[in-house]
This record gives C-alpha cells, sequence and structure tokens, in this order.
C-alpha cells in the first residue's frame, strides 16, 4: 500500500499551478490529501506530479458580501463548520459540515478537494446544487465560473479540464428554508443516503439527493401537507434519477432522508442546530 | 505466614497499567520500529484469483527493477506448512502450480525499501488459467462444484457425538422446531498488522526472528521444523504487539518466506502487512452454519437439541490449527451453555473453499455457540408465548449441580449462572421493561432487550497456544532486591506487566515499582504456551504465585536464619522481613539477597546460593468455566434501520479477580468488537471469489462513538486453581453479539422478527420492516 513515485512541487500562487497542471498532463492538485492519497496508496491512480497548493493564500477565505458566500477552495471542512457567519446565514452548511467525516479528516480535507474529487456522496457537492452555487475554475485562459447544476457529469467526473483548479465557490444567500438528513452506518462515513430539501412555501419546492445517483440533481417536487402524499412526491422525484443501485432499502432510505430533510427545513437555523449537536448518534 | 498471604495488598486491586505511558505517549516499539542497518524489506505478488491454475511466470522485469535483491518462487522456497500431513493438505508458502484464494502468496520481492518492492512487484507476470471456484460450504460438502484439493475430500474434518437416550427423549417431548443460524466471516483487525522480520547473526550463526505474533516458543518451534533448523539456533523476539485476538496466535507463509530469505541473503529482512494485505490474509473467522432442531415442553423445558454444524475453512487448515475445527469442535461441546439441557446429538463437517484460511478471533467457537443457544431459548420462548427470562429460568443450571457435566461431557466447575442473570436483570431495569416497550410501540418506538447468559471455557490444557497445559516463571530476586520475573506468555495488550507483578508483589513481599517483568524473548523466558484461549491469567497468573510463593519460602528461610527465629514467625513486606511482632528488628530484601549472593557462608545449610528459581503450573482441572450475563437494550428505527444500543449491563464473573481495571477493559472491548460482529463487520465474497472488503472503508468496524456506555459488576466465585483466578478474555466477545440482536428480535417482535444471522445491517431491517409493509 504505498503509492507508485512521483514528483512533488509545492507552489504559493494559482498561476504556478496551472502552468505545472499544462506541463504535466497527469498532474494532479493535492490539498487536504483526504481522498487523493488513499488511491494513490491502493494504486488505482498513479499521477507523476502533485502540486501541493495549501500555500496558496488567495485561496483560503470565507467572505460574506450580504448577497453572496464565498469560500475559497483551500478552506477545510472544519472552518465551514466553525464559521459564525456561515452559521448565521447557512445553517445548513454548517450542518452538514459537521457530517463529513471526523475531525481529523475535516481539519485537513477542503471544499474544492471534496468539489474535484465528486463522490456522489458528498455533502458539499449536492450543497452547491441545492444552493445554486457557482463553481469558479482557473485555467490558462483565466477564471470561469460554472453553474454547479452543469458541474458534475457523474461518479467522480466533473468538467474541470486537466490544466484546471477549483478556486472558490461563491452561494447565493438562499431563496427557501432549507433542511438538510444524511444517513451513514457509522459517524462520519459516506452516507447511504442523504438529502437537501427547499421549501418555498406555497407547497413546492425541490429536493436534492446524494448518495443515491451518480451525481447530484435539484429536482422540482409537490411538498404537500399530508404524508402520505408527500411520500409519494417523494418517489415521484426519485423516478427522474438515474439510480444504479434501486435495491428497495435504497429507495426507501432516499425517501426517509427527503422526509427528514423536510421535517429539518421547518425547524429555524438555531433549532435546526441544536437538534442536530444534541441529537443521538447513530450506529 | 500463610495468614499474611491470604490478604493480597496488589491481588484485586485497581492497579494502574505500567504498560499504558510508552503505549500512550507513542513510545512503544512495534515490529515496524525496527529498522536495522542494511534491512531489506518484502513486497508479495498475490493471487488475483481464488482459483486458477500457474500456467508460467515471467519475472525478468521484476529481477532488473531499481532496488531488487532477489526474487522468490516456491522453486526457490519449497516448503509446506503442514509438513506433518495431518490434514493431508499443506499449504505452500508460495503457490505451487495452482492458486487457491485471492491474496495467495505467489512470488516474494525482496528489496532495499517497500517502495521499490512494491514498485517491482507490479511488473510480474503470472499466466493463470482460472478454475471454477469452490465458495459454498454445503455444496463444498457434496464435492460440488469440484474439489479444491484434487487429492484430498472437501470435508476435511467430520465428527459425530450422540447423548445417550438422544433419539427416544426427542421424539417424546411435545414440542418441536427448526432454525439455522448463519454467522458471516469477519477477521481480528488488530490495529497493529502482522508483520516479521529477521536478523542473521553471521559470528554466531544463529537466527533472530522478530515476530508479532501470541506465542513466542511456538512459532520458533514451528520456524525450526519448517526450516529444518535446531531451534536454539533460533530467537525469536516479540516486540510490542498492538492486538492478537487470535489472529497472532499462527505462524503464517509469509513468517517462514522472510526468515528463508533473510538466511539466504544473509541479510535482515522485514515485512509488514498493509491493511489490504490483513484483510485478505490474516485468518478468518465465524464463517459457519448450524441447522438446529429442537425438542422441548410446554412448560418451556428445553429437552434435546440436534446440530449440523458447518464451518468453511477456507483453501487450507492455517497452520498449525484449523479455526474452523476449533469453532465447531468446542462449540458442540458447550453448545447448551448455561441451560441444563440433557440430550444433544451433533455432527461437524469443516470443509474446504476457495477463500482465506479460518483460523481464531476472540471467543472462536465461542460468540456463534452462544449465538444458537440463546437464538433457541427466545424461540421457544416466543413460540410458547413466554417471558424469555422465564423461559432461562426454568433452563438455568442450579448452584446445586456444580460440578455440572452437560450433554457433551463437559465438566462445569462452579459458577454464578442464574445470579448473573438475575443481577444483570436488576441493574437494566427489566421489572418495568415490559411496560416501557409497549408504551414505546404505541408511539412508534421500537426498543428491545436482548439477554446473553453465557459460560467461557478458560485455562484449557489445550486450545489456540497449542496443547500446553502449563506455564512457568523464571524469578530471581536481584543482588539489590530488586525482582525480575520472565515468562513464556506473548501479551498483545492485556497489561501482563501489571498482573503478574501484581500478583508476585504480594508472594515476594516488595513494592509493585521494584518488579520487572520479562517477556517475548525465548533466550530469556522459560517455554511457554504463549497467550490465547483465555489462558494467561489462570495458567500464568497461576504459575506468577507459585513461582512468587517459592521465592518467598526461600526469603522466610533465609530471613529466620538470619533472626534466629521460627520460619512460621516471619513476615514479608514493603521489602522487608521481620519476626512477627518484632517489627523494629527487620532486614530489608535487599540484605536477604547480598547474603543470599555475596556473604553466601551465612546461607543457612541446604539452602542453593543465590535467588533463583523456575516455577512451572499446571492446573489439576483441564478447564475452569467462567460465565456471565450481557443484557442490551436497543432501540431500532424503522425508518434507517439503524440500532442504537441505549443501555449495556455485564455481571462478569471469572473467579477471583487479579485487577478490576483490567477486567473491565477487556468487557469494554469485547463489547466494541460485539458491536461489530452484530451490526457492521462482514467479509464479504463476489459471486466470483473475489474478497469485495479489503479496506476499512467497506469492513466497517466500530468506532468509539459507536460503544455504549457499560455498567459493569463482578461476582466471584473461585476456581480451584491457584489463586481461585479464572480466565476471562474472550467471555465478553462471546456474550455481546448475542445480546445484541437479541434486543433486535425483541424490539422488532411486532414484525415477527427473529434474527438468524450476523451482522444484522440498516438494510435487514428495512427489509425485514417493508416485507410487512
Amino acid at each position: 500500500m504505498k503509492p507508485a513515485a512521483f514528483e512533488y512541487r509545492r507552489v504559493t500562487t494559482v498561476a504556478e499551478a496551472v502552468k505545472l497542471l499544462r506541463e504535466t498532463p497527469d498532474a494532479k492538485i493535492i490539498a487536504g490529501g483526504q481522498s487523493l492519497v488513499p488511491l494513490m496508496n491502493f494504486r488505482l491512480t498513479r499521477p507523476s506530479l502533485l502540486v501541493d497548493v495549501n500555500g496558496v493564500k488567495a485561496l483560503q477565505h470565507v467572505g460574506w458580501d450580504g448577497a453572496y458566500l464565498r469560500i475559497g477552495s483551500l478552506v477545510r471542512h472544519q472552518q465551514i463548520a466553525d464559521h459564525a457567519e456561515i452559521q448565521k446565514h447557512f445553517p445548513v452548511l454548517t450542518v452538514a459540515a459537521k457530517h463529513i467525516g471526523h475531525w481529523a479528516i475535516r481539519n485537513r480535507g477542503t471544499i474544492g478537494g471534496s468539489l474535484a474529487h465528486a463522490d456522489p456522496a458528498s455533502e458539499w457537492s449536492a450543497a452547491t446544487v441545492t444552493l445554486q452555487a457557482e463553481i469558479d475554475v482557473e485555467g490558462p485562459q483565466g477564471i470561469h465560473m460554472v453553474p454547479a447544476s452543469e458541474f458534475f457529469l457523474g461518479y467522480y467526473s466533473t468538467v474541470v479540464q486537466p490544466d484546471e483548479l477549483i478556486v472558490a465557490v461563491r452561494i447565493p444567500y438562499p431563496k427557501f428554508r432549507i433542511g438538510f438528513a444524511e444517513m451513514a452506518r457509522r459517524r462520519g462515513d459516506f452516507a447511504l443516503a442523504g438529502a437537501y430539501v427547499e421549501d418555498a412555501g406555497n407547497g413546492e419546492g425541490f429536493v436534492t439527493w446524494f448518495g443515491v445517483a451518480d451525481k447530484p440533481v435539484r429536482v422540482p417536487t409537490l411538498l404537500p401537507d399530508n404524508m402520505e402524499t408527500r411520500r409519494e412526491a417523494w418517489q415521484q422525484a426519485l423516478e427522474t434519477l438515474a439510480i444504479a443501485d434501486d435495491s428497495k432499502p435504497r429507495l426507501h432510505l432516499a425517501v426517509q432522508m427527503a422526509e427528514r430533510a423536510w421535517q429539518h427545513s421547518r425547524f429555524d437555523g438555531a433549532r435546526y442546530l441544536s437538534e442536530e449537536a444534541g441529537g443521538n448518534q447513530p450506529l | 505466614m500463610t495468614e499474611q498471604a491470604m490478604r493480597p495488598q496488589f491481588m484485586g486491586a485497581r492497579v494502574k497499567r505500567v504498560e499504558d505511558p510508552r503505549l500512550l505517549t507513542g513510545q512503544a516499539r512495534y515490529l515496524d520500529d525496527i529498522d536495522l542497518p542494511g534491512m531489506l524489506e518484502v513486497a508479495f505478488v498475490r493471487s488475483p484469483y481464488p482459483a486458477a491454475r500457474i500456467m508460467g511466470m515471467d519475472l525478468t522485469a521484476v529481477k532488473s527493477a531499481p532496488g531488487v535483491r532477489a526474487v522468490l518462487t516456491f522453486e526457490d522456497c519449497p516448503i509446506l506448512l503442514w509438513q506433518k500431513d495431518s490434514y493431508q493438505v499443506g499449504q505452500p508458502v508460495l503457490a505451487h502450480n495452482e492458486v487457491r484464494y485471492v491474496g495467495e502468496p505467489v512470488v516474494a520481492v525482496v528489496a532495499e525499501d517497500r517502495y521499490q518492492a512494491e514498485d517491482a512487484a507490479e511488473l510480474a507476470v503470472v499466466h493463470y488459467e482460472p478454475m471454477e471456484p469452490v465458495l459454498d460450504m454445503v455444496q463444498s460438502i457434496a464435492e460440488l462444484p469440484r474439489r479444491v484439493h484434487a487429492h484430498a475430500g472437501n470435508v476435511f474434518y467430520h465428527k459425530e457425538y450422540t447423548t445417550q437416550g438422544f433419539s427416544e427423549a426427542f421424539s417424546q417431548a411435545t414440542r418441536h422446531l427448526t432454525a439455522t443460524f448463519r454467522t458471516t466471516r469477519q477477521t481480528a483487525v488488530t490495529m497493529e498488522p502482522r508483520g516479521t522480520a529477521a536478523m542473521p547473526d553471521p559470528a554466531s550463526g544463529r537466527m533472530t526472528v522478530y515476530a508479532s505474533t501470541q506465542s513466542p516458543h511456538r512459532i520458533r518451534g514451528d520456524l525450526a521444523e519448517l526450516l529444518g533448523w535446531a531451534e536454539n539456533q533460533i530467537r525469536v523476539i516479540v516486540p510490542e504487539v498492538g492486538g492478537g485476538f487470535g489472529m497472532k496466535a499462527n505462524t503464517y507463509p509469509e513468517d517462514v518466506v522472510v526468515v528463508w530469505a533473510a538466511r539466504h541473503l544473509g541479510k535482515p529482512v522485514k515485512w509488514v502487512s498493509d491493511r489490504t494485505e490483513s484483510l485478505l490474509t490474516d485468518v478468518h473467522a465465524r464463517d459457519d452454519i448450524h441447522e438446529v432442531e429442537v425438542a422441548y415442553q410446554e412448560n418451556g423445558r428445553i429437552v434435546a437439541i440436534r446440530d449440523h454444524l458447518m464451518a468453511d475453512g477456507g483453501a487450507y487448515p492455517a497452520y498449525p490449527f484449523s479455526g474452523a475445527v476449533g469453532e465447531t469442535s468446542l462449540a458442540s461441546r458447550v453448545l447448551p451453555g448455561p441451560y441444563q439441557i440433557p440430550y444433544i446429538e451433533t455432527v461437524i463437517d469443516c470443509t474446504y473453499s476457495n477463500k482465506t484460511p479460518l483460523g481464531a478471533y476472540r471467543g472462536v467457537w465461542g460468540p456463534i455457540a452462544s449465538f444458537v443457544q440463546e437464538g433457541i431459548v427466545d424461540r421457544v420462548a416466543r413460540s410458547l408465548g413466554r417471558d424469555p427470562v422465564e423461559v432461562r429460568r426454568v433452563n438455568m443450571i442450579r448452584p446445586d449441580q456444580f460440578p455440572f457435566r452437560n450433554a457433551a461431557g463437559m465438566i462445569y466447575d462452579a459458577g454464578s449462572y442464574g445470579e448473573s442473570m438475575e443481577e444483570a436483570l436488576r441493574l437494566v431495569g427489566y421489572k418495568d421493561f415490559r411496560a416501557r416497550q409497549s408504551a414505546l410501540r404505541e408511539q412508534g418506538k421500537y426498543r428491545g432487550i436482548g439477554i446473553s447468559v453465557f459460560v467461557e471455557p478458560t485455562a484449557m490444557a489445550s486450545s489456540e497456544a497449542g496443547s500446553i497445559g502449563y506455564e512457568s516463571v523464571f524469578i530471581r530476586v536481584e543482588p539489590t532486591g530488586k525482582v525480575t520475573a520472565a515468562m513464556g506468555l506473548g501479551p498483545t495488550g492485556q497489561g501482563h506487566e501489571t498482573t503478574m507483578a501484581q500478583l508476585i508483589a504480594d508472594q515476594v513481599g516488595v513494592n509493585l515499582e521494584d518488579i520487572v517483568i520479562l517477556h517475548g524473548d525465548t533466550d530469556s523466558a522459560p517455554f511457554g504456551g504463549g497467550t490465547g484461549g483465555s489462558r494467561s491469567g489462570p495458567i500464568g497468573g497461576g504459575a506468577a504465585l507459585v513461582a512468587g510463593r517459592e521465592m518467598r519460602q526461600r526469603l522466610v528461610k533465609l530471613a529466620a536464619h538470619q533472626l534466629e527465629a521460627a520460619e512460621e514467625d516471619i513476615e514479608l513486606g514493603h521489602g522487608q522481613a521481620w519476626v512477627a511482632g518484632v517489627p523494629d528488628r527487620a532486614m530489608t530484601i535487599r540484605q536477604l539477597a547480598e547474603i543470599a549472593y555475596t556473604h553466601v557462608k551465612r546461607i543457612p545449610p541446604g539452602m542453593p546460593i543465590g535467588l533463583e528459581l523456575l516455577a512451572r503450573y499446571r492446573p489439576e482441572q483441564s478447564v475452569s468455566f467462567s460465565n456471565g450475563t450481557h443484557i442490551a437494550e436497543v432501540e431500532v428505527d424503522p425508518l434507517t434501520g439503524l440500532v442504537q444500543v441505549l443501555n449495556y449491563v455485564v455481571v462478569n464473573d471469572c473467579g477471583r479477580l487479579i485487577n478490576p481495571l483490567i477486567v473491565e477493559g477487556q468487557i469494554h472491548g469485547g463489547v466494541a468488537q460485539g458491536i461489530g460482529s452484530a451490526f457492521l463487520e462482514s467479509l464479504r465474497y463476489g459471486d466470483d471469489g473475489q474478497l469485495m472488503t479489503t479496506s476499512l472503508s467497506d469492513y466497517l468496524l466500530p468506532e468509539a462513538t459507536d460503544v455504549p456506555r457499560i455498567t459493569i459488576k463482578h461476582l466471584v466465585t473461585p476456581s480451584a486453581g491457584e489463586g481461585g483466578i479464572k480466565g476471562m478474555g474472550e467471555g465478553s466477545l462471546i456474550g455481546a453479539p448475542t445480546a445484541l440482536v437479541g434486543a433486535v428480535s425483541d424490539a422488532l417482535a411486532p414484525f415477527h422478527v427473529m434474527v438468524d444471522r450476523l451482522p444484522v445491517t440498516p438494510d435487514d431491517v428495512i427489509e425485514w420492516i417493508t416485507a410487512r409493509e
């Protein structure tokens, strides 16, 4: 379980990183290394060059201007979980952050790394799609903004080109109340199923599942007051997705998580957070 | 003197472990910390197929890769495990013409470091012709789809046993039920993986082998035998071992290859398993099926059990014992557990398959037999509409029945079976549980209680540590009065440096910090069986008591002579000896030691010079049974299928306790592993024979947050052995899985769920619940 040989360069600017990526087509960016390093140790990926962006200060900031939240790609999951303004304006992100791995993983793992890795069970990928975020990608031609809905192509696959890297995520202030729920075998594991649900307040809304299809998709849905009809709505929303594992337990869980997320969407932020924090730890 | 020994100061005390400071501060030295000048490292090319013929190999690229010093195949190292031919099948240490499980070592690449070794191993070209794998143990019994070994039948162990009068009793009972119990492959997953290093000494010609093992002398003997060397040419040193759980009681192919390579290259060589190798090639365990028929009466009394026990032993019998045989044969003998079930009939079939060999994992037979035994009781209770506690009371062995001979002929020494259950019921608040349970069901909450009353055979004359029914302690009071004791045990985290020192300190009359316990070096330790089968406490501890007592007698004799008093009047303690009632005229043990080694003229006639002796202890009984009760209260979430453990109670009886702190630590660990067995751990093979759980993201282990608070209470029914000690290393993992899944059955009773396989996953729960909708 040792990686194949590779070169290593540490950079301090995005431009340097892009230059190295251009020169070496099979180079990889390393940030927190929480997904990449295991893959390298299993020799499932073998980049000839690692470009370490941990020294790029420009990627390390969180900013809130009253309309948009901007999170630099190098911001760690734990920084998001601890960020006071995120908690105030985007409590759903605080809750989601706390479901990522364990503290040690959250201290290292970055939001940019998570989006680039594009695990279909990732909390962040689905969050960006739910919140209609824009993902800033920088390459030889400069920065371009990609709507999250167009960013993910499928399992571990995004629009980011080999000579590009993610520099930031821009998230508009949410229009609707949002709830989050996920179910994992153990605390901190990737979700077997999870969902974000937006409630527009008029009996309609959106559901974005993760860990269910090959990528997060924001699906419009009805949100009837009656639980049985709501359940049917979740099922109809699920049917619009391409689901590889459509076993009964998996679909059951997807529906349950959407329902649970919707229940959470009705809490105000603070109560939602305390509910989550005090929630019993699942096995 | 005897009076004083009866009120020990250290035995039974909550002494903090002397091992912990080095372990907790990262100062411990494990096998992988051993780094000798010029040391080479090994990577293995392993079989990607469960069954295939090797048609040829091209290793030229491997041999010319950077840093490579040697590339070994079976042709170079033609050694078979099981040369004694006990099972007609011996695993070649490197595959010979055929591979029989995924992960089987085929080629060993020795290079300057592990990176280079792995780089080179990738370049090996092995031409395989795949064959249909044998994967299903029921089919394997029928030799389907084929034999795993052309020259040997698939059933490599078959045994039948019937209590006299079984058929009559079985057919006369008024009620009968059948059930099939299935456990799933697990493995120990020690925090420190397996590993071996070997260093030839050109000067003496001897080989020093560093091994992460539970049985230092055993692996020395195995290596000597397999390599054809004299055993005094091998010195085995066991560094700190980060967990064994039975998995490190074997000698593995890699051990032999590493030592062979060191000899032939004249260089130190090391191999340390990585996690994927561990999951693929550490012995697996718990691959068992029990097909059970039960005869019982209307009053809940269980009359007779018929059980067909099957275990999938994997491709080869692990060396030098097969876990499949261990899991089934002892299960067949302890199947009735704490219940007076008069008749049993068992048939055992252990089979070969194209999977990893089966070995021991903590509890071995026990977690499976407990699952069957308590599963039977719960089924009887449910079928009669009676409380499961009542049915247990009806069948429980009574205190006046000890020693109790069970239906398979095992003799149980005294225990506290019924008392442990009643105490656990009290602690968990069973009295009002049923009322709470039904009130919560009204609200859609599904809570259940699972009861597991276990018996644990310990201190067995024969176990995975081998058929060594005794332990040895070499004890020396140094010329300065400090005490050094060396043992043949192989602790893997149990804290023997603390517990054995406690036992010796009381006897010799010194303080704990004056004692050093040595283990894990065959050059200094007397011959011993090692650690396994819950034998270190009762047998090793017994040996420590005997050695301490014999040393005490020497010191008393010496002191009596110096103090001109009768031996009966001498008292020892706190590093001193004095005449009873005259503590002012004390001599220090240091002074006595000076006489024993230096002023030898002052030694009384007939006493040997020095203060050194070797003591051995072999219990008169070939087994001593610990017992206890685990009760789990769980809540099952019908929406997610997740199980949450709300309350967990253990009442444990392991005879006289050496150190309650350590006993409780053992229990905590066993319950944690029980949660793994009950809900998480499963080594899954695909239909193609590939192991699909080759990393810890697929093979789920319990984490700290999964382990509930555990209430523990001790009962003490001493054994007849030295110190009244019984073993207790495995009971907690024997009891826990059954309590946990029994609670799931109880919680989901409205859905008619009765768990019959381990582990219970969220998908299972969802299937059960939605099947009723």
